[in-house]
């Protein structure tokens, strides 16, 4: 299955919250940031929370300004996310 | 459903405190449940999704006055139950 995203792409993560187990932690949310390298492809967690066996989708490290999550800061902080967190930024 | 534990990033915590020398384990029961655990996940009676979702689905005051491995083990006892493993009343039964 080809990776939806490449490194260097622009992406924003999702924004809900949502009801069950995710590994989308909640100050990541709805933020814009730059796709680093692919990070192989595991079964989605918040599937797996509830009992299934999912495919494995690909996983991603993301690079954001910390001053974009937390406000301040003029570092970067780099998270492991899945594809499905993921959507092309405007 | 923003859950207690994901609060990384959010202010208004007490100071994290820095053990020097930490042990791996602060008491022996301490190591059984990480055995326990273990061993019902690879028996497959749960995975490590799961697990961490009945961490995050504890009751929030039971959740903040508890230690790392009372988070564990608390979760390990919903599981078990859920799982139809063990009743709630069998986990309740003294040991001898």
């Amino acid at each position: 299955m080809a990776d939806r995203f490449a490194p260097g792409d622009r992406v924003r993560t999702r924004a809900a919250d949502p009801d069950g187990h995710t590994r989308l932690p909640r100050y990541a949310r709805g933020a814009i940031g730059t796709v680093v390298e692919r990070a192989g492809a595991h079964p989605l967690a918040d599937e797996r929370a509830r009992g299934g066996a999912p495919d494995a989708h690909a996983v991603h490290h993301v690079r954001f300004a910390a001053a974009d999550l937390f406000g301040a800061g003029d570092h970067a902080v780099v998270v492991e996310l899945w594809e499905d967190y993921l959507e092309e930024a405007p | 459903m923003s859950r207690i534990n994901d609060v990384g990033g959010m202010t208004g915590f007490a100071a994290i405190v820095q053990e020097p020398d930490e042990p791996p384990f602060h008491a022996d029961w301490e190591a059984h449940v990480l055995a326990l655990n273990g061993a019902l996940i690879r028996r497959g009676i749960y995975n490590l999704d799961e697990f961490r979702d009945a961490q995050e689905r504890l009751p929030v005051p039971q959740y903040l006055a508890a230690s790392y491995y009372e988070r564990w083990f608390a979760a390990i006892r919903v599981l078990l139950v859920e799982k139809g493993v063990a009743t709630a009343a069998d986990l309740e039964l003294p040991h001898g």
